[in-house]
């Protein structure tokens, strides 16, 4: 470390239209190092990794690669200066072989122009590998490879380009024990021969038991960067929350009626395991995790747009045959998505349309009452005070916050017992967001059930009764809210 | 809503904005006709006779009712090759059924349904194998030729003389009855698309099929629907074809669905589905007769004639694509409109 750093990042600020993602974030790298970023999700870690391997460029800051400044850096620089990305979903080529993919663009070609050279191409990737002492076939293809030898041969691409700095964001979410215990070996293997990595993950003891420093990101800001000899857990955990208290938002209290939706053993194989839980009327019940924690897959069944292998769902003590959303409508079930873009909204349709959805497929005959389907949207629109011009404005030239209450206004127009919400203030500006609170109240005060996931944890602490805690597929725990701290859930989410 | 508390004050009533003229398609298309049509009949008076005009509105029919369905099916995002193979199938089984000595109404009928369920094969082998429909619809060409072809040995099939009433009779001598069938399509599939679920439903699956699902529509259903309702107007349009020319081979009606196909688009309905109307699709099969009878009035080349309906698809897609750019330079985050009062 007495070095000079290969990375130096300095107050590096981004923004996205009002939001801070990166705000005077500074981040440095030495050669033969680990250097952990850990933060919640949307604390702007992987803001910080695109704009060093080029995807996006910072409003303000300075980033030096080995001492010297970078004006800009595009994806193609950043790689030429020795910078690689180990995604998740790796950019590789299923139909090659392993070594033909570190090749890739590359080629050696022999004495015969044009033709490739593959045995000395399997010779020196063989090399690169024996030397990380990896189990990697070179001969093989891409598409027989595991979640974890993708994530090697990356590695070896990376090091096949001299990168000096590797950067790894979660490499570990999808990799079994066995597979975790080698990548890490091979990460100690990096580190001696000199160079330097960036390691994301939420998983602290993985943190402890391989990194050098830790940086704590919160909020697109940095909560202080520490030797990992000299911090504990508690501490980094403290620094990752802790939030104003103007980030929380104060609802009113319901009465809590008898028990309405019950949730009984339901299996998804490999996504959901066993999950049991029950919601009262009234009641908010939240479901807190970390992404990928099976959270969206759990609602997902109950809405019937997943199937499970077993379980079943009772609503007022009637058991649900549920095999498709529609079943779910039908016996008083809404869904509100995640992704407003891909899974809720007819794009190219106005907002008429989007908002009737729903009413005119499952509750009108063949014949449809345009009278009533613009007299329904004029309720909603002023109900959730719709910022829009006309009725025949398409739903994609509203605002994120607009789009979001026309998607939540479709659901309400005929009542159902039991309201799911999958992040349903994502993408969503701060006036729009008080009042879907607002909303989501008021149908907790007409005996609705509600289901709220969130990764937003202020929200998810401000709004729920219970938290139901999702780790790998799993409810692990039931929370009752009462005035749980920040610290303290983050902990359950992680798991230590 | 059951119990909404919105008091009257403060409400806002929306206003449905006039879509401006200016931004449909079809209102181009209608003056390029216009000049079209005035520069062809100051070449050659002839053209605006009525004897010609009526000539231009019988040789469209059949494109009509074929486009009809082509739009239907195209916005619930899917598409039909095999139309012609179709038409060609399904109308020699009915000159078949008439030379029998078999009453026209069960030939109609029987030939309607082969129809639909010919093109209900191609959608049922679409989404059953989750392929896309053009793939299937392109396997089921030679299908559908094949067999045309194994029952009639290849021969003509003729019936001179008979079933010759929808192919020319002319109400009040003037306005052909074939002409009028292709209005009436128009029509129903105009209430179908803009008044009925089935219309709603066809522009949601289109649009976003994974947001019509979880909104409780069946993907399947209503993309079925509208094969088996593009079948159904195959069929009308094969016994118009059939009744017009008096005789049907298995090639009868080949290449009608490029022109069905270009038509939709011309009228302003993207291949990627959800978007469209059937006032675009009129004016689309409008021009394509227009320009045809210009060039022969005008004595060009049969062959550019072809030559020009490839430009023509070009060009359309050329319109839809500008207009589009210009769309989204204008878009900015809306404002509310505070008060209405």
């Amino acid at each position: 470390m007495q070095s000079e750093a290969l990375v130096e990042m300095e107050d590096v600020t981004k923004v996205y239209g009002m939001h801070r993602a990166l705000d005077e974030v500074s981040f440095d790298l030495f050669p033969g190092e680990v250097h952990c970023l850990v933060g919640e999700n949307g604390a702007g870690k992987s803001t910080l990794i695109k704009i060093l391997s080029g995807a996006i460029s910072p409003e303000a800051g300075i980033i030096k690669i080995d001492g010297k400044v970078v004006e800009e850096l595009n994806p193609r620089q950043s790689i030429e200066m020795g910078i690689a990305t180990i995604y998740q979903d790796a950019e590789l080529v299923d139909s090659l072989t392993v070594a033909d993919n570190v090749y890739l663009g590359n080629e050696i070609t022999g004495r015969i122009p044009f033709v490739i050279d593959s045995k000395s191409q399997m010779k020196k990737v063989n090399e690169i590998i024996a030397a990380l002492k990896m189990h990697l076939p070179t001969g093989a293809l891409v598409e027989e490879l595991s979640a974890s030898q993708k994530q090697m041969l990356q590695i070896v691409k990376a090091l096949y380009r001299d990168a000096r700095v590797l950067i790894m964001d979660e490499p570990t979410s999808s990799l079994g024990m066995d597979e975790t215990k080698a990548l890490m070996n091979i990460v100690r293997n990096l580190r001696e021969r000199g160079i330097g990595i960036i390691y994301i993950s939420h998983y602290l003891e993985e943190i402890f038991e391989i990194g050098d420093r830790v940086t704590v990101l919160k909020d697109g800001k940095s909560m202080g960067t520490s030797s990992l000899e000299s911090v504990t857990v508690e501490e980094i955990i403290r620094k990752m929350v802790g939030r104003d208290a103007s980030l929380f938002y104060t609802r009113r209290k319901v009465d809590i009626g008898e028990v309405s939706l019950e949730v009984k053993n339901i299996s998804r194989w490999g996504i959901v395991n066993d999950v049991s839980f029950d919601v009262r009327k009234g009641e908010v019940f939240g479901i807190g995790g970390l992404v990928g924690s099976g959270r969206s897959e759990l609602v997902n069944i109950l809405f019937g747009a997943d199937k499970a292998d077993s379980g079943e769902i009772l609503l007022n003590g009637k058991k649900l045959r549920i095999r498709s959303p529609q079943d779910a409508i039908r016996q008083g079930i809404a869904l509100i998505t995640e992704d407003r873009k891909k899974l809720a909204m007819l794009g190219g349709r106005d907002v008429v349309e989007n908002t009737a959805l729903v009413h005119s497929e499952n509750f009108r005959g063949f014949l449809l009452n345009l009278k009533e389907e613009e007299d329904v949207t004029d309720e909603i629109v002023n109900k959730l005070s719709v910022a829009v011009q006309d009725r025949s404005q398409k739903i994609e030239e509203l605002s994120g916050g607009n789009q979001q209450k026309v998607i939540i206004g479709r659901w309400l127009i005929d009542d159902s017992d039991v309201y799911i919400f999958d992040e349903p203030t994502k993408g969503v500006d701060i006036g729009a967001r008080e009042q879907i609170y607002e909303l989501i109240v008021e149908l907790a005060e007409r005996g609705k059930c509600i289901i709220m996931i969130s990764s937003d944890m202020p929200e998810l602490l401000s709004m729920s009764d219970r938290i139901g805690v999702m780790k790998n597929g799993r409810m692990v725990e039931i929370v009752k809210n009462d005035n749980i701290e920040e610290e303290d859930m983050i902990r359950r989410f992680i798991g230590v | 809503m059951s119990n909404s508390d919105v008091s009257f004050e403060g409400r806002k009533t929306l206003t449905r904005k006039r879509t401006s003229i200016l931004k449909s398609q079809w209102f181009y298309l209608l003056v390029a006709e216009i000049v079209i049509a005035v520069i062809t009949g100051l070449v050659n008076p002839r053209f605006f006779s009525t004897s010609n005009i009526m000539n231009v509105l019988e040789q469209i029919a059949v494109l009509g009712v074929v486009s009809s369905g082509m739009t239907l099916l195209i916005i619930s995002g899917e598409i039909d090759i095999s139309v012609g193979a179709n038409i060609g199938l399904s109308s020699v089984v009915m000159a078949m059924i008439i030379k029998a000595g078999q009453p026209y109404l069960i030939a109609i009928i029987a030939g309607i349904a082969l129809a639909v369920f010919n093109s209900l094969l191609v959608g049922i082998t679409a989404r059953a194998f989750k392929a896309p429909s053009f793939i299937t619809s392109l396997a089921f060409i030679s299908v559908f030729q094949g067999v045309a072809l194994a029952i009639t040995k290849g021969t003509f099939q003729t019936i001179y003389g008979k079933f010759e009433f929808i192919g020319t009779y002319r109400l009040w001598e003037i306005v052909p009855l074939s002409f009028l069938i292709s209005i009436a399509a128009y029509i129903v599939m105009h209430f179908l698309l803009s008044y009925t679920k089935l219309g709603r439903r066809t522009y949601a699956v289109g649009s976003n099929p994974s947001a019509a699902y979880l909104s409780g529509i069946s993907v399947n259903k209503a993309k079925l629907s509208a094969f088996a309702l593009n079948g159904l107007f195959i069929g009308v349009a094969a016994m118009v074809l059939l009744s017009r020319i008096g005789a049907a081979q298995p090639s009868t009606g080949s290449g009608i669905e490029l022109k069905a196909i270009g038509a939709v688009v011309i009228g302003g309905t993207p291949l990627a589905g959800g978007k469209g109307r059937i006032i675009g699709t009129f004016f689309g099969v409008l021009l394509m007769g227009i320009i045809s009878n210009s060039l022969n009035m005008l004595r060009v080349n049969p062959y550019f004639q072809t030559v020009t309906f490839g430009l023509l698809i070009i060009a359309s897609l050329a319109v839809s694509v500008l207009s589009s750019y210009r769309k989204k330079e204008k878009i900015k985050p809306h404002s509310s409109k505070e008060e209405n009062r």
